[in-house]
């Protein structure tokens, strides 16, 4: 910095020779008019200009500069970046008026800012120079239109220079000065992008050196009244006839005319004039045509050009950049003079009125317009490109990694409802309009500086004119803010608005290459404003500052300020990556680090061709993201565990997305049964959780809420989409029984594309779910409507095929691929003391009594004394049964198992605790005998074999287990069943090597729904690995091993109902690592986070250390680590 | 008929890769050996990861401007930028590409994908005269001074514009300890070429 002030502020005395971009020339030739003040707005391309004399001043300050450098405080120069255009040339207006030399500087938007006070005070008068420097921007590279700024010179009658090289610009903006002292009027110089910003080379020259005083003198014109104003419109238009513009125009209107009369020629205005002359010039075209470089053109020089058109010409080129300015004065002119010369400009060619030029389009318009041959024959470009070219992916610019403005954008994407609502977001010029480009997108609107904060009061009064009211947010940047958005805001509170502000402040103007603005003043002779106070102080009541990288805080801030009705204001406060400031806050010995074992990997498979409907949405993901840092509850997945397999997270997070369909879709990709296990599931995933009960998520309820919803429950497209994708095997397997285990087990085979064909003894599906659970604890039709899919599915049904009798195992063996044998436990255990001494109308066991309620064929008195034996799930079913059919009905259970230890769920003892029935638990029946058609029982205690009570019933029910049918499995090896006739498969597997079993009959595993499918299952999976080469284990096994093995330790409870638990759903999390990610790819953004191979890894030269993306990961991927333990890789 | 009296170049990258620090480097070097310079950026800002394409022009009567076809030289950081400006260049451009892939959003995303290197890197070996591709550096040099690397191998090629201890002066100019390195780098690069060239030839 020092380097470039000492150097533009050197080198007065002996012409110096450098190379520098148009702007540096600006500034340096304003420096050689002996500038006093500078006003400015930052603004592209016309920034350069500002920072050379922000330097300058920054340098001034300093007093020891003074020291050492006297020489460099001999021109001392004011400086400011004022608050907006308006201010600064009504500053710099007064600046001269106080007989001082000023300029201002601005883009070209930045004009119509400035406008009220140019069209005025060409009416009054200026004392000191006035030179107002505008910067256009044709083709728009940073700028909100590619309007034509020497339309002002027009309109407000003041001389427009439009220097075509740096070097031009040094001189032009020099002598700008000197013409604006003479005429008393302002004088703008106006550059485009290409000449502010094409480096060339210059020769600094000598300095004015006249010292001025300030000073104020009283003078009529200071004062602006009608009376005064007519004249002074006229007085004006005189000043632009003034005779001393006839130097200035032979001056900078360049001519190269030949004596040879040539019959066409050129009027080259701005930077074209640069490219005609380099054109003619490697071309050796000079002497071929004539041409007018315009450098002054306005006032337009009509002697000049009526001397040049009166040359004779028959045709005439007019080369500008935008609107056809010069060309139709020209076209007037040559009318006036009553020449016969043809003026192509516009529509000639490819010149339009629209965009930038550029070397090669004056190239081809010259070459055309002369008929000469130009430049591109004599270039061979390569051949064949089309391929390369084609489908290039655009880089635009991005959010910085680090940038405060990221932070703010995702914590209101977290916040802000957008993707459910019309929630609009009205946004504004500068740094952070980026967030309208993917991934963030997190923009509506933006028009022109501070309009954000006009368009959301705007449409917030339209909505709220059509009855759909709602708050409108509006984002806006620091500098903006001060720029023109106050006022706006002042309007919106002023007539309450229903409005959220957002100000970025992060601290500069950024856009434009960090300058002060007035909340962020870098300079000691600044005052610094503060945006909280200063809204506070407007009246604004809900106003609040946060540090975006507080991502949960910022998040929760939002939130309450968007629930605020009427005006509310939240200041998001973080410097700029490029501020000292940001810098001191990374931590040196650690870095961040993605661990690929969590990123994009899904913790429910290793097998990533088992079906997922997770949809992987940006949303849903969001969703999980907002989760991760808004739920008061939360849960690690592998706590929730499904024997099933079912991605639990997967269907909680679909519905937390309000996704409900997606949710029964998630457990169908594993089952049938969505809504049976949402009725009487035992609900291992919850019960079998380590995590605190407040933390654990209702899943089985969430279960039967959404499989309730019929429209989803009906659709099973989905599975049957995969069984017509499936590869067909070519295998055929053979399932005994359709209960739910071996229709699980169908389900999953089907899917792989096996044939399946399923032997039934009975004549429906179902199995012991439909015959053995009582009616009134589950919807039987639903499950009847599930249980029957495995045939629309595909699979062949056979009923009312006994095994050992109408089909033997034998056969099956031979004729299918596999067998997978699922009937059950269909025979019950009796008591001998019952069965021997109580008379058989009185007595049942539990399944044939349950049979015959389901099936209403049960006939008993009403009024009735039942005695249930047993302590298992049948007889609480079989108890709550009883109670069922009489509420009067007395219903004691008796068992030999202590009350701790009873196999029954904790869940069913309750509930026949809750319905009235009498539990005795360590109790048998010591004897029993008939009284007057009553029972009578002794009933002792188990352990200590002592009496315990005398019960009288009319009837008993054995509820004490099930046996296996050991004559239908007759043709297995006997070693393989237990004493209870199940099959234990270690044994069967050294006999049998294509025979599986599951559900109920396989020894050891759970009697239940949930432990039926698992295993069925399960035996899918042995079938892929006997047959194919299939190597992944089960991937419930952990949890079927759970649920077959231990008792739950978790007692939790619902008590909440279906909406409460839905309103409340947010306050939850259930989390896991999941294959469906690509989070911080798409709603984030930071371009630190790159993907390769389906995974992100850190680039660590870009990273800037914010951390936010640990915050922001939901698969808590990314974290932080100390450098010596990641990998040693330069940096 | 057509004089050319000038060098056209051409530095392309992504924001933050040093194309500005390049440009003006070469800036500098040109005042010291008198070469009449100008540079126009051809679009980009600097920062915020963009695509940023700087034009350079060496002789009378040159504005920085770099039409189609007419670079003589092109030093691209980042392959895909490279790839961009083939428009520009002729059967008889000379190149120098780093082939360190910075990945744009959409590629990151899944929305578009990068272009095949081998590709782009067959099609150059075959159409331009002189082509270098600089690989396996990582160990040899930091990823923000690879900029520097592949100017110091640009500067060894035949008609390159500037000779390198003006450019060296230009790095040294600076004077931090930075640009000490920054020297160190460029004048290892020089040296590695060198070998190779004499090698080859």
């Amino acid at each position: 910095m020092e380097r470039r002030v000492i150097e533009i502020l050197s080198s007065f005395d002996n012409a110096y020779e450098t190379c520098a971009i148009g702007n540096i020339a600006v500034a340096r030739g304003a420096i050689e008019a002996g500038v006093n003040g500078v006003f400015s707005y930052p603004g592209t391309p016309s920034t350069e200009i500002s920072e050379v004399f922000s330097e300058i001043d920054k340098y001034q300050l300093n007093e020891q500069n003074k020291v050492k450098h006297p020489e460099f405080f001999r021109q001392k120069i004011y400086f400011e970046y004022s608050v907006n255009e308006k201010v600064a040339l009504e500053k710099a207006i007064a600046f001269s008026i106080g007989n001082k030399a000023a300029m201002c500087v601005m883009k070209n938007v930045g004009m119509n800012v400035a406008s009220d006070a140019l069209m005025s005070i060409t009416y009054q008068t200026i004392i000191g120079p006035l030179v107002i420097l505008v910067c256009d921007d044709p083709g728009c590279y940073s700028s909100s239109n590619e309007q034509d700024s020497r339309y002002w010179g027009q309109m407000a009658s003041v001389p427009v220079f439009n220097p075509a090289t740096p070097a031009e610009a040094l001189e032009m903006t020099r002598e700008a000065f000197k013409l604006s002292e003479s005429l008393k009027l302002p004088v703008i110089v106006r550059m485009t992008t290409r000449v502010s910003h094409t480096r060339g080379n210059l020769i600094y020259g000598k300095r004015n050196e006249q010292i001025r005083t300030a000073s104020f003198q009283r003078m009529p014109e200071h004062i602006n009244i009608p009376a005064r104003t007519a004249s002074a419109h006229q007085k004006l238009i005189l000043k632009l006839q003034n005779e001393l513009f006839k130097d200035y125009f032979e001056r900078f209107n360049v001519l190269r005319q030949n004596r040879s009369k040539n019959d066409i020629a050129i009027i080259a205005s701005g930077v074209t004039a640069a490219y005609t002359s380099e054109l003619l010039h490697s071309n050796q075209l000079e002497a071929e045509i004539d041409v007018m470089y315009l450098g002054l053109f306005w006032p337009f020089p009509k002697k000049q050009l009526s001397k040049f058109l009166n040359h004779g010409y028959s045709r005439i080129l007019v080369l500008e950049e935008l609107d056809p300015i010069i060309e139709k004065e020209i076209k007037v002119l040559a009318q006036e003079l009553a020449l016969p010369v043809e003026i192509y400009g516009k529509g000639f060619e490819s010149l339009k009125a629209s965009g930038e030029y550029n070397l090669e389009l004056v190239a081809k318009t010259i070459a055309a317009f002369s008929g000469l041959s130009i430049i591109e024959a004599e270039y061979k470009p390569l051949p064949d490109m089309d391929t390369l070219m084609g489908g290039l992916p655009p880089r635009p610019p991005a959010l910085c990694s680090g940038c405060p403005h990221r932070a703010t954008f995702y914590a209101l994407k977290l916040a802000v409802p957008r993707y459910q609502s019309e929630m609009v977001l009205c946004g504004d010029i500068g740094c952070f309009g980026l967030g309208a480009l993917p991934p963030l997108q997190m923009i509506d609107t933006i028009n022109h500086m501070g309009m954000s904060v006009s368009m959301a009061q705007g449409l917030s009064a339209a909505f709220s004119h059509s009855n759909n009211a709602q708050k409108v947010i509006a984002l806006v940047g620091d500098s903006t803010f001060f720029h023109s958005g106050i006022p706006s805001l002042m309007n919106a509170i002023y007539t309450r608005s229903n409005i959220l502000l957002v100000v970025f402040d992060n601290r500069t103007t950024g856009m434009t290459g960090h300058q002060d603005n007035p909340g962020a003043s870098k300079n000691p002779k600044h005052n610094q404003l503060d945006v909280e106070q200063l809204v506070k102080g407007l009246g604004v009541e809900m106003v609040t500052t946060i540090s975006p990288f507080e991502l949960k805080d910022s998040f929760r801030k939002i939130e309450t300020a968007m629930q605020y009705d009427g005006v509310s204001v939240i200041v998001s406060k973080a410097p700029c990556i490029f501020l000292p400031d940001f810098a001191s806050a990374m931590p040196e010995q650690f870095r961040i680090e993605v661990d690929p074992g969590r990123c994009n990997s899904c913790a429910n498979h290793q097998d990533m061709d088992i079906a997922c409907s997770r949809c992987g949405s940006a949303l849903g993901n969001l969703s999980r993201a907002k989760a991760k840092l808004s739920a008061g509850h939360a849960v690690a997945g592998s706590e929730q565990l499904c024997p099933a397999n079912i991605c639990n997270h997967g269907f909680f997070h679909s519905i937390l997305e309000g996704d409900y369909k997606s949710a029964v879709e998630v457990v169908r990709d594993k089952m049938l049964f969505a809504r049976s296990c949402g009725d009487i599931c035992h609900r291992p995933c919850e019960l079998f959780s380590s995590a605190p009960a407040e933390d654990t998520v209702p899943i089985k309820q969430l279960k039967k809420y959404v499989s309730g919803i019929e429209e989803n429950f009906i659709d099973f497209s989905a599975p049957r989409k995969r069984i017509e994708k499936a590869k067909i095997k070519g295998k055929n397997i053979a399932i005994v029984g359709a209960g739910p285990a071996g229709l699980s087990a169908a389900y999953d085979l089907l899917q792989q594309g096996y044939e399946v064909s399923i032997y039934e003894k009975g004549n429906a599906p179902g199995g012991m779910i439909k015959n053995a659970i009582p009616n009134f604890r589950m919807d039987k039709k639903g499950f009847d409507f599930e249980a029957g899919q495995i045939e629309k599915l595909g699979a062949k049904m056979h009923y009312a095929k006994a095994l050992g009798e109408q089909i033997h195992l034998s056969q099956l063996q031979s004729d299918y691929d596999a067998v997978i044998l699922a009937i059950g436990l269909g025979k019950s255990k009796y008591l001998d003391i019952i069965s021997e001494n109580i008379p058989a109308d009185q007595q049942f066991d539990a399944l044939s009594f349950l049979y015959q309620y389901n099936n209403h064929k049960l006939k008993t008195k009403a009024g009735s004394r039942f005695l249930i034996i047993g302590g298992g799930n049948s007889a609480m079913d079989a108890a709550r049964t009883a109670k069922k059919l009489d509420p009067a009905n007395e219903v004691n259970i008796s068992c030999i198992e202590s009350f701790d230890d009873m196999p029954a769920f904790r869940e069913e003892i309750e509930h026949a605790m809750n319905e009235g029935i009498q539990l005795i638990p360590n109790s048998f029946i010591e004897s029993c005998k008939t009284r007057d058609q009553a029972l009578e029982f002794d009933l002792f205690t188990f352990d200590s074999k002592k009496p315990l009570q005398k019960l009288q019933a009319d009837y008993i029910i054995m509820a004490i287990g099930q046996l296996g049918d050991k004559e239908a499995l007759a043709a297995l090896n006997p070693e393989c069943f237990d004493e209870q006739g199940r099959i234990k498969m270690k044994k069967l597997e050294q006999s049998a090597q294509n025979i599986f079993v599951a559900g109920d009959l396989y020894a050891g595993n759970h009697m239940s729904i949930i432990g039926a499918i698992a295993s069925g299952k399960k035996a899918a999976v042995d079938v892929r690995k006997l047959l194919e080469t299939y190597h992944f284990d089960y991937e419930g096994k952990e949890a079927l091993e759970r649920l077959n093995t231990k008792q739950p330790e978790n007692q939790v409870a619902f008590t909440m109902s279906d909406q409460e638990i839905l309103k409340n759903i947010e306050n939850f999390d259930l989390y896991q690592s999941c294959a469906k990610c690509n989070h911080c790819i798409e709603n984030f953004g930071c371009p630190a986070l790159v993907m390769e191979n389906g995974q992100v890894h850190v680039e660590q030269a870009i990273c800037t250390k914010c951390g936010l993306c640990v915050d922001v990961c939901p698969n808590d991927a990314i974290q932080w680590v100390t450098v010596k333990e990641s990998a040693g890789k330069i940096i | 008929m057509y004089d050319k009296g000038s060098i056209k170049m051409l530095i392309a990258g992504v924001g933050g890769q040093g194309v500005v620090y390049t440009t003006n480097l070469l800036v500098e070097a040109a005042l010291l050996a008198g070469i009449p310079v100008a540079t126009s950026e051809i679009h980009g800002l600097s920062q915020r990861a963009g695509s940023v394409v700087a034009g350079l022009t060496f002789g009378e009567k040159t504005f920085g401007f770099v039409q189609r076809g007419s670079a003589d030289m092109l030093i691209g950081l980042e392959p895909l930028e490279a790839q961009r400006c083939l428009p520009y260049l002729n059967r008889g451009s000379m190149a120098v590409i780093d082939t360190y892939k910075i990945l744009p959003f959409a590629v990151n995303a899944g929305k578009a994908s990068y272009p095949d290197s081998e590709q782009f890197e067959s099609y150059l070996s075959k159409h331009l005269a002189v082509v270098r591709f600089i690989k396996d550096i990582d160990q040899l040099v930091e990823t923000k001074r690879r900029n520097i690397y592949l100017l110091g191998i640009a500067s060894t090629l035949k008609n390159f514009p500037l000779e390198g201890k003006f450019i060296e002066m230009a790095i040294l100019n600076k004077s931090s300890r930075s640009d000490q390195k920054n020297a160190e780098i460029f004048n290892l690069a020089r040296r590695i070429e060198k070998e190779k060239t004499s090698v080859h030839e």
